[in-house]
């Protein structure tokens, strides 16, 4: 019976049914999109890290395997660990240390130059700086081996079989660590590659002293099974390693806790908007499910009235009118639960297998909006007199202000709750009550438009009445009455209110991360390309581009501020640029003020520099020494030579330059001497004072002094490091006065400091990172800026070449870029390739737009604009259905107006236009409602994981997509009632006349 | 025994602040087993009674008591069971009793539900009606007057003492009129029902045991074995049948003259 009844009302059944599986759906949703998306975050944010924010090393000197097991315990995300061990030793007789290691699978990730990887006890593998002991022996001091002969531990020789070259540094299996750089120092000892041994070698060898073996392993979150409730399990791991430390002699290094920062920050950044998201969408599907549903129930009212004239129980009559209710909600919880799987598999990727419990019980608590409509209205139906079923024209409901009191006042409440909050006066754009703002705004104004649409429709009735066409006066009547005006009304305003300010949301917020990314990539295009000098970076774009108008090359360095150093010419013809953010200054013009005036650099190429002085008489027992300052090609920072100890007589002064000087030439960046007396003088007003003159510089190279043009005689080419006296230099000589127990120190002036930048934020008197990132150089704001290319926040554009001379060095975070225009970035990482550059990868605009909208905000808006649409599409057809129900219920009244001889025009007329009426008011309710919410929160809604200090953001509204759904609105509409009216003027016949009743 | 009786009943409807009197002080005593039509004109106030009867209206004064039970005074429980298991309503339009997608006989076994099902009965009261071959056909694609037989069959299909016809013949043509008119007399006869019909049909009238007319809502007239009498009312009112109106038109003067065994009418001149 059930089911006849079913088929008898199938296209309100089944409207009933698409409508329950929306808020089956929408909630279920919320949860598979919110874990998808948290998954998507996680491995999206494990993909960015560094290798050693991606996983763990263990370490340990005892009790690997248990310590292992008790840190991984719980975590089925991780790859097999990578299991190594390794140990100090010096080189013997040589001031190297080194570390004797093994790692699983190491020689599949190095190249070999000579010979072959270890394969047997006392073998070894060495770097690039033993190469010249391939073949021989090399003993360690630490290590050793029992001779069973002494029955001592003696020293082994380990046979160097293969030389190697890492790969890459950066290739995770060897965890970020420094092992490969050779010309790190430790303490006066230098630091050679590591010894690659087997682990034959630690069972049959022996360490001595104090030397230890220490085991590691090397566990990775593996970014294709981790998931997002895998973060409780990484926090648990980050506690272990804190504990591990505390409770053993174990130790974990990693750099996850940055990771699992970012990924709870951009989690949290999800969560919570999803959740008002799916919550005002929720309200809306259940308000439409008990409309709908009661529509249902009161579609079956003949036969409930049937039901009690025969004289069935109440809980029989209950049931009865239930029954298909019920049915249909049972089979949408399913169908429900399924849809919003489906939807959140098409909008997100990494929905999980299986079914989380929230998404169950949402899905489930979204269906108590039907079943409470379905009680209420078969309660309703059940209690009303019997004898009102068969009335001609129903009593008029009264339609009370308490219920749309309560609700105005809620809203109201709402609203003002989140002004005092702050949420809608907030402009960090990461509120996100804001996003319950639109809701409440339509809501409230639907509700004050379903007042009074009837009462405008009214006044329209009385004027048709007196002189209008038949049409009309019925339309505006029968929406005068509105039995399905109230309802329709909210639904449509609602809905279509919650629509529009989605796609506003979505299309301002695509706005937004498309002028975000442009600033923040810095241009069309970026290729990453690996490190070289930064001259080799520049003459490999100019190779690459000849013309100058196509690529610039850029050094990005991190900090605060920001510094992003680039060819100023390339640069303004490739990067991103706004003249509005700058005070109407044009890029080229910005572009041209970061260069400056240059002196010649001075270059230390050689073995040994050679500095000539001329002194005054040295104080007794005084220690007069004199540094060179330089910089060391392939090395951060300042290397400071000790050129002299001054003594009398002796005015040349010779000292080795370091071995990076010989192949490449060093840079003198400065002098410094100081003079130390043992007892300090007698008059502190009148201390000691030296002054010296260095008057020649030489370099020896390839058997022969040459002289460094240093431009001794030059005082404008030296400035006092510090606030100190000018600098004194003539034909004799740069004078530096020392002073007794006291440094005197002078730079070589090759760049201008503060170097003249493009500036955004308030960098102020902050010193610049540098390109060394030793904070060396000021910064002046020669164009301030509210938004510069390739900055994010705070930061300097500056001049790529100013910003070298100024460094020590590249510091090893620092990225190298090559900035191309648009469409140009495929044949110009073409081209860098063929100058020798390795391009490591090419990031679009396009790309970074992407990742915003794969963070947290941008997921919870794209899922709120798709639900919008499609509960704006559902609330449409709800109310055409529903005007089509209330239509169908007056053929007897349309049948006796026929039979009276109105035109069939006029009464589709009346029909048409009673549709249109309804539907375009509570559109229109809605896009008022929608923009009105767009004004108000739409700079206050989160757009970004963490929001940007710059650029500016736009908010520009698109009119083409608003103008696209009001149309497509219109139009769906208008086919929609015209062809219900269609099917009504069909079922007019007067032989319905004999039906009524007396 | 009464199985209806009607004390002084009077029936206001309000509708828009306005009261419209729809019966006013009807008294009427039906016996078991005995079949009434009730006549008059539309808008006398024939339905109206015919929903006191069943118990969907409670009057505004007065008193209905249906198989001993004073339905004004029974809450809605007690009234479902009266409803179940004493009585029978036929509804003035035949689609209207019946849920045109089940069968006709699920139709008849639906006015069972309140009470012991009895299948038997069903395939019974559809031979009586002749639609035991359309048993299976949805009732919604039955003919006008097919439904109006149906109707009647689920009205008498839980044995009821009372049943209430509103006009249950007017789809039907002379024949199945007469059968329906038998089956109700003939359901009186062998079950005991008591009937009240509506009805415009002087035939109907005629095959039924007794006629009760209402004008205005008052009982105005009864007809007992083919011969019609005026009823005198509460305050000793009585209503000249239309047929008489020519010899004393509405609003004409009386003079009344006592006789031995009542009062005869005599127009006065004025």
């Amino acid at each position: 019976m059930i089911w006849l009844g079913l088929w008898e009302r199938r296209a309100l059944a089944l409207i009933v049914l698409i409508v329950a599986i929306v808020p089956v759906g929408a909630a279920s949703i919320g949860p598979l999109y919110a874990e998808a998306s948290r998954t998507t975050i996680v491995r999206d944010v494990l993909r960015a890290a560094p290798t050693d924010g991606r996983g763990w090393r263990y370490t340990t000197p005892v009790a690997m395997e248990s310590g292992l097991r008790e840190f991984t315990a719980g975590a089925d995300f991780l790859s097999a660990p990578i299991r190594g061990f390794e140990a100090q030793s010096q080189v013997a007789r040589q001031d190297t240390i080194v570390s004797l290691m093994w790692q699983d699978g190491q020689c599949e990730h190095v190249t070999l130059l000579e010979g072959r990887c270890p394969t047997a006890p006392f073998e070894v593998m060495v770097g690039e700086g033993f190469a010249g002991r391939f073949g021989e022996e090399v003993i360690l001091s630490s290590f050793a081996a029992h001779d069973k002969k002494t029955n001592q531990f003696v020293a082994r020789p380990l046979k160097v079989v293969g030389v190697y070259r890492a790969n890459s540094p950066a290739d995770p299996f060897w965890f970020n660590r420094s092992l490969f750089a050779a010309l790190a120092t430790e303490g006066r000892l230098e630091r050679a590659e590591p010894f690659f041994i087997t682990p034959e070698t630690r069972s049959e060898g022996y360490l001595l002293g104090s030397g230890q073996w220490t085991d590691y392993a090397l566990v990775f979150a593996d970014p294709e099974r981790i998931t997002g409730g895998d973060l409780d399990t990484i926090a648990v791991m980050q506690a272990r390693v804190e504990r591990v430390g505390r409770v053993s002699s174990a130790a974990v290094f990693t750099r996850m806790g940055d990771t699992l920062r970012t990924m709870t920050r951009q989690a949290g950044a999800l969560a919570v908007p999803t959740y008002v998201v799916v919550g005002q969408l929720v309200a809306l599907a259940w308000l439409l499910l008990f409309q709908t549903v009661a529509d249902l129930v009161r579609a079956r009212s003949p036969e409930i009235a049937l039901a009690r004239l025969r004289g069935h129980s109440l809980p029989r009559v209950w049931r009865f009118a239930l029954a298909e209710p019920l049915l249909l909600l049972a089979l949408a919880y399913p169908l429900g639960v399924l849809t919003g799987r489906a939807v959140a598999q098409a909008v997100v990727r990494h929905v999980p297998a299986e079914w989380p419990p929230a998404a169950l019980g949402a899905g489930a608590g979204a269906l108590a909006g039907g079943l409470l409509a379905a009680a209420v209205a078969a309660w309703r139906t059940a209690r009303r007199p019997v004898t009102e079923e068969w009335r001609r024209t129903p009593r008029r409901a009264g339609r009370g202000w308490v219920l749309d009191a309560v609700v105005l006042a809620l809203a109201g409440m709402g609203l003002v709750e989140l002004l005092g909050a702050g949420v809608i006066t907030d402009a960090s754009g990461q509120r996100t009550g804001a996003l319950a703002v639109p809701g409440l705004i339509a809501l409230a104004l639907a509700l004050l438009a379903r007042r009074a649409l009837p009462g405008l429709a009214r006044l329209g009735y009385g004027r048709t009445r007196r002189r209008g066409g038949l049409g009309a006066f019925l339309a505006l009547r029968q929406v005068a009455r509105g039995p399905v005006t109230a309802g329709s009304m909210i639904v449509l305003a609602t809905a279509f209110g919650l629509a529009t300010f989605a796609v506003a949301a979505w299309t301002a917020t695509l706005g937004n991360y498309a002028e975000t990314a442009r600033f923040h990539l810095g241009a069309p295009a970026v290729i990453e390309v690996g490190r070289v000098t930064p001259e080799q970076l520049a003459a490999a774009v100019a190779k690459a581009d000849p013309s100058g108008r196509q690529a610039a090359p850029v050094i990005r360095v991190p900090g605060s501020p920001q510094m992003v150093a680039a060819d100023p010419a390339r640069l303004a013809e490739v990067a991103s640029w706004d003249p509005r953010h700058a005070g109407g200054i044009a890029l080229r013009e910005a572009a041209a003020r970061m260069k400056a005036q240059r002196a010649p650099r001075a270059m230390l190429g050689g073995e040994q520099v050679r500095m000539t002085v001329a002194h005054g008489r040295i104080p007794p027992k005084a220690t007069v020494r004199f540094f060179l300052t330089i910089r060391v090609p392939g090395r951060v920072g300042p290397v400071s030579l000790p050129i002299a100890r001054l003594e009398k007589g002796v005015t040349r002064h010779t000292w080795r330059l370091p071995a990076g000087c010989h192949k490449e030439a060093c840079e003198l960046r400065g002098l410094r001497g100081e003079m130390v007396l043992p007892v300090a003088g007698e008059d502190e007003f009148d201390p000691v004072v030296l002054p010296v003159a260095v008057n020649r510089l030489e370099v020896l190279s390839g058997g022969r002094w040459q002289e460094v043009d240093a431009g001794l005689t030059d005082p404008a080419r030296w400035a006092p490091v510090d606030d100190s006296d000018p600098v004194q230099a003539d034909e004799y000589g740069l004078e530096l006065r020392l002073v007794e127990n006291s440094g005197s120190g002078v730079r070589l002036v090759t760049y201008p400091d503060p170097l003249p930048a493009i500036t955004t934020g308030q960098v102020g008197a902050k010193a610049l990172p540098g390109l060394d990132l030793l904070a060396g150089v000021g910064v002046e704001a020669a164009v301030p800026s509210a938004a510069a290319p390739g900055l994010s926040d705070t930061g300097a554009v500056v001049d790529l070449d100013l910003a070298d001379r100024a460094a020590f060095g590249i510091a090893p975070q620092a990225r190298f870029e090559v900035w191309v225009r648009e469409g140009r970035a495929a044949p110009i990482a073409g081209a860098l390739a063929a100058a020798g550059l390795e391009v490591i990868a090419t990031q679009r605009v396009g790309d970074l737009e992407r990742r915003y909208a794969g963070e947290g905000p941008g997921l919870a808006l794209l899922l709120m604009l798709v639900s919008a649409l499609a509960a704006a599409a559902l609330a449409l057809g709800r109310t055409v259905l529903a005007l089509y129900t209330a239509a169908r219920r007056r053929r007897y009244e349309l049948a006796a107006l026929a039979a009276a001889g109105a035109r069939l025009g006029a009464l589709r007329g009346s029909l048409l236009m009673e549709q249109l009426v309804v539907v375009c008011a509570g559109m229109a309710t809605g896009l008022v409602a929608g923009l009105l919410a767009a004004r108000v929160a739409l700079a206050r809604i989160p757009q970004f994981a963490e929001a940007p200090p710059t650029p500016p953001l736009p908010f520009d509204l698109a009119p083409g997509p608003l103008a696209l759904l009001l149309g497509t609105g219109v139009v769906v509409s208008l086919l929609a009632t015209m062809a219900v009216s269609e099917v009504l003027l069909r079922g007019i016949q007067v032989d319905r006349l004999r039906e009524a009743q007396a | 025994m009464s199985v209806v009786r009607c004390d002084g009943v009077v029936q206001i409807y309000k509708a828009q602040d306005v009261e419209v009197v729809a019966l006013r002080d009807v008294d009427l005593v039906v016996e078991a087993g005995e079949t009434v039509a009730l006549l008059g004109p539309s808008g006398a106030g024939k339905t109206t009674l015919l929903w006191l009867l069943a118990g969907l209206l409670r009057p505004s004064a007065g008193r209905v008591v249906v198989n001993g039970a004073d339905l004004g005074a029974l809450d809605q429980r007690k009234l479902d069971r009266v409803r179940a298991a004493n009585l029978g309503v036929v509804l003035q339009n035949p689609a209207r009793n019946l849920i045109p997608y089940l069968s006709a006989a699920q139709n008849v076994a639906f006015a069972q539900r309140g009470v012991r099902r009895d299948r038997r009965r069903v395939r019974d009261l559809l031979r009586r009606v002749g639609l035991e071959p359309l048993g299976g056909s949805p009732a919604g694609r039955l003919s006008g007057g097919e439904q109006q037989r149906l109707a009647v069959a689920v009205a008498l299909a839980n044995r009821p003492r009372l049943l209430l016809a509103d006009e249950p013949t007017s789809q039907l043509d002379g024949d199945s009129g007469r059968a329906v008119v038998e089956l109700i007399r003939s359901s009186a006869a062998e079950e005991g029902t008591t009937a009240v019909v509506v009805t415009h049909d002087q035939a109907v009238g005629e095959g039924l045991g007794r006629t009760v007319t209402i004008r205005d809502g008052r009982v105005g007239a009864e007809g007992r074995r083919g011969e019609d009498f005026v009823v005198v009312g509460r305050e000793g009112a009585i209503q000249v049948p239309p047929e008489y109106h020519h010899l004393l038109p509405p609003g004409s003067m009386a003079r009344i003259e006592a006789i031995e065994d009542g009062v005869v009418l005599r127009r006065a001149e004025r």
